[in-house]
């Protein structure tokens, strides 16, 4: 067995651009995911059953469903019938969709462990529904959703690396792409599960830090 | 809408009148026809055992129970409204509810916000109020209640009386025509209470009008004008505390009076 990193290191733009993209569409479909989520958990609650029966089994359907077969249908699928989506704006939307599906259940959760009694203190002041939606129910309940939201978008900064499979050029295709001509994989594979590592690491010290600051504000 | 009778009641002087209140859980009738008026800077305590219905009165007022029937007056306006349906009665129902000043038995602060925040955020964003000019007069509403160094401290940090005191506080922000306790000391450890009491006290004696329910009979009759005995969602027995505490005509009064203040 001989390791040899040097074409890792002759190669690593390739590596970072694709770490680049990564990050890019971490942000994009986790802000899809959690704006999303709080939309869809918040008309589930609270909407009108004509919005709120159809969003309650998009949930049923994302969650129950793999990421991988929720991509093809969307990429290959729809491309069929004639829907062509860009792949990467393809991985963002399937990524983002599928996340929101489960941060909408962490919302629904939180959102509805809110205690009675903070309600009533809004309403009794003379908040409006809306109102106390906005200024006292989704601040506790994100403040509460945090820790698992947090976890969510850990595991979804992973997934990214699923979005290969349909051409988008993130940290692992990219790896691949250079594989294909140094024949490398070992070294390729273990760069690339060392930036995932650093860049999980980054996030979770932020979160953490984050959690730390809202602490005694629960 | 009968305007008739609202013009009616702009007359009477009367803070709250509530006439012939029902209210009924399902099968279990919580208050069976309550009169009730109050006069304006008037301090009228409820008592009563659990279960009576004077916590659900208060809440009724209001309207964070919906009466079955009977009316419910503020100053001249009226609280409940049949006739009025969704948006308009949502905008009616808080446009009156920012006259009326409540405090919780579990205080019900936001633990999210800074004392300063809870207090100030219903005079900005309901009255308009700009930051400093409802900081300035919510600091003044802190110092009231002897909590201006607590100002930027959130609730968790606070003991149980501080956080009523908050909550007080945060009520009388919206300038209320009239403050109701809901058993404001029954959760607070008895070292606690006098803190919270002091602060009503207080309140009693600039003329704020005030409707107390409570389980503390030595407080409701130092502190109040006229006293209802509730038992089993009717008014059983009303007077001056002198009278009804020393000198009660009903026999349930008396039977509850001397479990009490056994108790005491």
């Amino acid at each position: 067995m001989n390791f040899d990193f040097t074409p890792v290191f002759e190669n690593y733009e390739t590596l970072l651009t694709g770490a680049g993209y990564t990050i890019l569409i971490a942000v994009l479909s986790g802000i899809l995911s959690l704006v999303g989520g709080l939309a869809v958990a918040l008309t589930t609650l609270y909407g009108n059953k004509a919005f709120s029966y159809p969003l309650r089994f998009f949930i049923w359907l994302f969650m129950g469903t793999p990421l991988l077969l929720q991509l093809y249908l969307l990429f290959f699928g729809l491309g069929q019938i004639g829907i062509l989506i860009p792949a990467m704006l393809t991985g963002i939307l399937g990524l983002g969709i599928h996340y929101m599906a489960y941060n909408a259940d962490i919302f629904r959760a939180t959102i509805e462990s809110i205690e009675k009694g903070q309600n009533e203190a809004a309403r009794s002041l003379g908040f409006g529904r809306m109102q106390t939606l906005w200024f006292f129910i989704v601040p506790q309940a994100v403040n509460r959703a945090l820790p698992q939201l947090g976890n969510n978008m850990i595991i979804m900064l992973k997934d990214t690396s699923v979005l290969s499979v349909i051409g988008v050029a993130e940290l692992v295709l990219n790896a691949q792409f250079e594989i294909a001509n140094t024949f490398r994989p070992f070294e390729f594979y273990i760069s690339v599960a060392v930036i995932y590592y650093i860049l999980n690491l980054i996030m979770e010290t932020s979160l953490n830090r984050f959690e730390k600051k809202l602490e005694g504000r629960r | 809408m009968d305007s008739n009778s609202k013009d009616d009641h702009a007359n009477t002087g009367l803070m709250l009148d509530i006439i012939n209140v029902k209210k009924a859980f399902g099968e279990l009738k919580v208050l069976k026809g309550i009169d009730l008026q109050v006069q304006r800077g008037q301090i009228v305590s409820i008592i009563g055992s659990s279960g009576s219905g004077k916590s659900t009165l208060l809440r009724s007022i209001n309207h964070l129970e919906t009466i079955d029937d009977g009316e419910i007056w503020l100053d001249g306006v009226r609280v409940n409204q049949p006739g009025m349906k969704g948006l308009a009665f949502e905008n009616h129902i808080n446009s009156v509810r920012q006259n009326m000043g409540m405090v919780f038995q579990q205080f019900n602060l936001f633990p999210h916000l800074s004392t300063m925040d809870n207090v100030r955020l219903a005079p900005m964003k309901l009255k308009g109020i700009g930051k400093s000019e409802a900081t300035e007069f919510c600091m003044e509403l802190l110092e009231k209640v002897g909590l201006e160094a607590k100002a930027d401290t959130y609730p968790s940090h606070l003991s149980g009386g501080q956080k009523q005191r908050v909550a007080i506080a945060r009520a009388l922000a919206m300038q209320p025509k009239v403050m109701l306790f809901d058993e404001a000391t029954s959760a607070l450890d008895p070292e606690l209470v006098e803190e919270v009491n002091l602060v009503m006290k207080q309140l009693a004696s600039e003329h704020m009008t005030m409707l107390i329910v409570t389980h503390e009979m030595n407080f409701a009759s130092e502190v109040s004008d006229h006293v209802l005995f509730m038992d089993q969602g009717v008014v059983c027995e009303q007077g001056p505390p002198e009278q009804l505490f020393s000198n009660p005509k009903e026999e349930r009064t008396r039977e509850f009076l001397k479990k009490h203040l056994q108790q005491q």
